[in-house]
């Protein structure tokens, strides 16, 4: 479906209804955001459109009179606000609110409490193939640091004592920023919390995390990280996109090869690609590995929600992933995200808005 | 060829015994070869499984050890391959496992396939080199 024949979205009330809306609709093809509106200019869903460069403003009428609307939902509850869209709305713009608007909410809110147990789903089976990784990767340098300690009760000498002490701080760093990563990662994050995240520190992160489940010892990460500028996001969420890309190069590598990782801002987005020297994916196959429960590993291995979880995420964002393979070469995973936030955004009036239907 | 790689030792050699300890961290080959050498064992590293093999048949002979401390989890040959190499070319040296993982189920089959213990990091100092010792004597009992 191409971008001209999308339905134009606008939203009306900017609390919950009004966020989940947006979430949904960014999530699905063919659906573009024309723009949200609430009275209350600090409303979650006015920023959250602001972060995805959707229009967001204070004024409904501006918005419910742009003429490329085709749909108005309303989910402010206001009872007066039928009668003023009735008043400015174009002829063919249709209105959903009332009754219909909160049964379309309430199927909104079952199916995102659905993704949301298989997003957790999928977290607690990576975190299980992990935990074996984790253990070794946290006895390590409990052994070390025992063994230093130890070492140190028997030494008289001054110099190997600073020494061991130094080992023993070095490890102890060490855990404390595994578990860090741990803690981002198994989080369930508060609802919509967004924070600004430097791209290139959570990717060295993600390759960090990987070690837990993949050992990557004879995989070459070769980063190329441009600048480009912080993304509002959940960490722990982008967290999860760039674990599963880099687990499944690493894994399709059969853990040897080279691994590149890039920032960049290429059309004006910000652009992050996870690339493999691996076997590549079969054509045929290309079009189905966004689908939940596809899977070409062993069963115990892989559950297939890796890239299903990574496309849903990505797509809250505004953004979009698009994989690039040649068998026998590699595969490259290209993720596009908005420029989040320009300043002072308003409702363009006369041309219809793009951004959600990327 | 007949000839064994794994003789008695030498007793011109004033040690209790020649350990092996592969483990891809230095540090952790550090603290057990500082530790070791402390209770009068001698030390050779190997930071891999292949590395391993490779200083065990480098040199004109084939080199003398009587025990072999080997970690699981390691790049190019892991540990539980090169256990079952060490098991078949060098049968009668024991094998003592020290490893991150604390997998009941790894530990049996290593167990079954005649690896005389498997340690769970962090190990105390006092435990490897009991250990060692109980590997050594072990030894010496099937040997003579
Ligand atoms: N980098 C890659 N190179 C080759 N094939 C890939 C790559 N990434 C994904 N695939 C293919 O896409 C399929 C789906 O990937 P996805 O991450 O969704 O699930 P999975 O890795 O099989 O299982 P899980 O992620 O749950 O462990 C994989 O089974 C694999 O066939
Ligand atoms: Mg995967």
């Amino acid at each position: 479906m191409g971008p001209e024949q999308s339905i134009h979205i606008a939203i009306l009330g900017g609390g919950r209804g009004g966020t989940a809306l947006i979430e949904l609709f960014t999530r699905c093809h063919g659906i573009a955001i024309t723009g949200i509106a609430d009275t209350n200019p600090d409303a979650p869903g006015l920023r959250l459109a602001r972060n995805l460069n959707i229009p967001a403003t204070d004024d409904p009428v501006s918005l419910v009179s742009d003429m490329t609307v085709d749909l108005i939902v309303d989910v402010t509850g206001n009872p007066s606000m039928p009668a003023l869209i009735e008043r400015h709305k174009s002829a063919r713009a249709e209105f959903l609110g009332g009754t219909a608007a909160k049964l379309v909410w309430s199927l909104i809110q079952d199916e995102r409490d659905l993704y949301e147990h298989l997003a957790h789903a999928e977290k607690l089976s990576t975190l299980g193939t992990f935990a074996a990784g984790i253990a070794h990767e946290f006895n390590n340098p409990l052994h070390m640091m025992l063994g230093f300690a130890q070492l140190i009760q028997d030494t008289q000498d001054p110099a190997s004592v600073q020494e061991y002490i130094q080992e023993i701080v070095k490890q102890i760093k060490h855990l404390s920023n595994m578990s860090t990563s741990v803690n981002l990662y198994a989080r369930t994050s508060a609802q919509g919390e967004l924070v600004p995240v430097q791209i290139p520190k959570l990717l060295d992160e993600a390759v960090r995390m990987a070690k837990f489940s993949t050992i990557l010892d004879e995989v070459t990460v070769i980063p190329h990280y441009e600048p480009v500028p912080d993304i509002q996001a959940e960490p722990g969420e982008l967290l999860q996109v760039f674990m599963n890309l880099i687990v499944n190069a690493v894994q399709a590598m059969n853990a040897r090869g080279r691994l590149t990782l890039r920032t960049c801002m290429e059309n004006g987005s910000i652009t992050v690609s996870v690339e493999d020297t691996g076997p590549g994916i079969a054509p045929q196959d290309l079009a189905k590995i966004f689908a939940p429960f596809f899977t070409t590993k062993k069963t115990g291995k892989g559950t297939g929600l890796g890239l299903y979880i990574v496309d849903t995420i990505i797509r809250k964002y505004g953004g979009r992933i698009e994989p690039r393979s040649e068998v026998g070469k590699g595969t490259a995973f290209r993720i596009h995200f908005p420029v989040a936030g320009l300043p002072q955004q308003t409702v363009p009036s006369s041309h219809p808005a793009t951004p959600a239907s990327i | 060829m007949g000839m064994w790689p794994f003789g008695h030792h030498d007793p011109s050699r004033a040690s209790m015994g020649r350990v092996l300890i592969v483990d891809d961290e230095e540090n952790i080959r550090r603290v057990a070869r500082l530790t070791l050498t402390k209770a009068g064992y001698e030390v050779i590293e190997g930071k891999d499984g292949a590395d391993a093999i490779e200083a065990l048949n480098s040199g004109e002979n084939p080199l003398l050890v009587d025990v072999i401390i080997c970690d699981i989890r390691m790049p190019k040959i892991n540990g539980v391959e090169a256990i079952s190499y060490f098991r078949s070319q060098y049968p009668s040296v024991p094998i003592i496992v020290q490893t991150g993982f604390p997998d009941l189920n790894l530990a049996t089959s290593l167990m079954k396939q005649g690896v005389s213990d498997y340690l769970v990091k962090p190990v105390e100092n006092e435990k490897l080199i009991a250990a060692v010792a109980k590997a050594v004597e072990g030894r010496e009992m099937f040997t003579t």
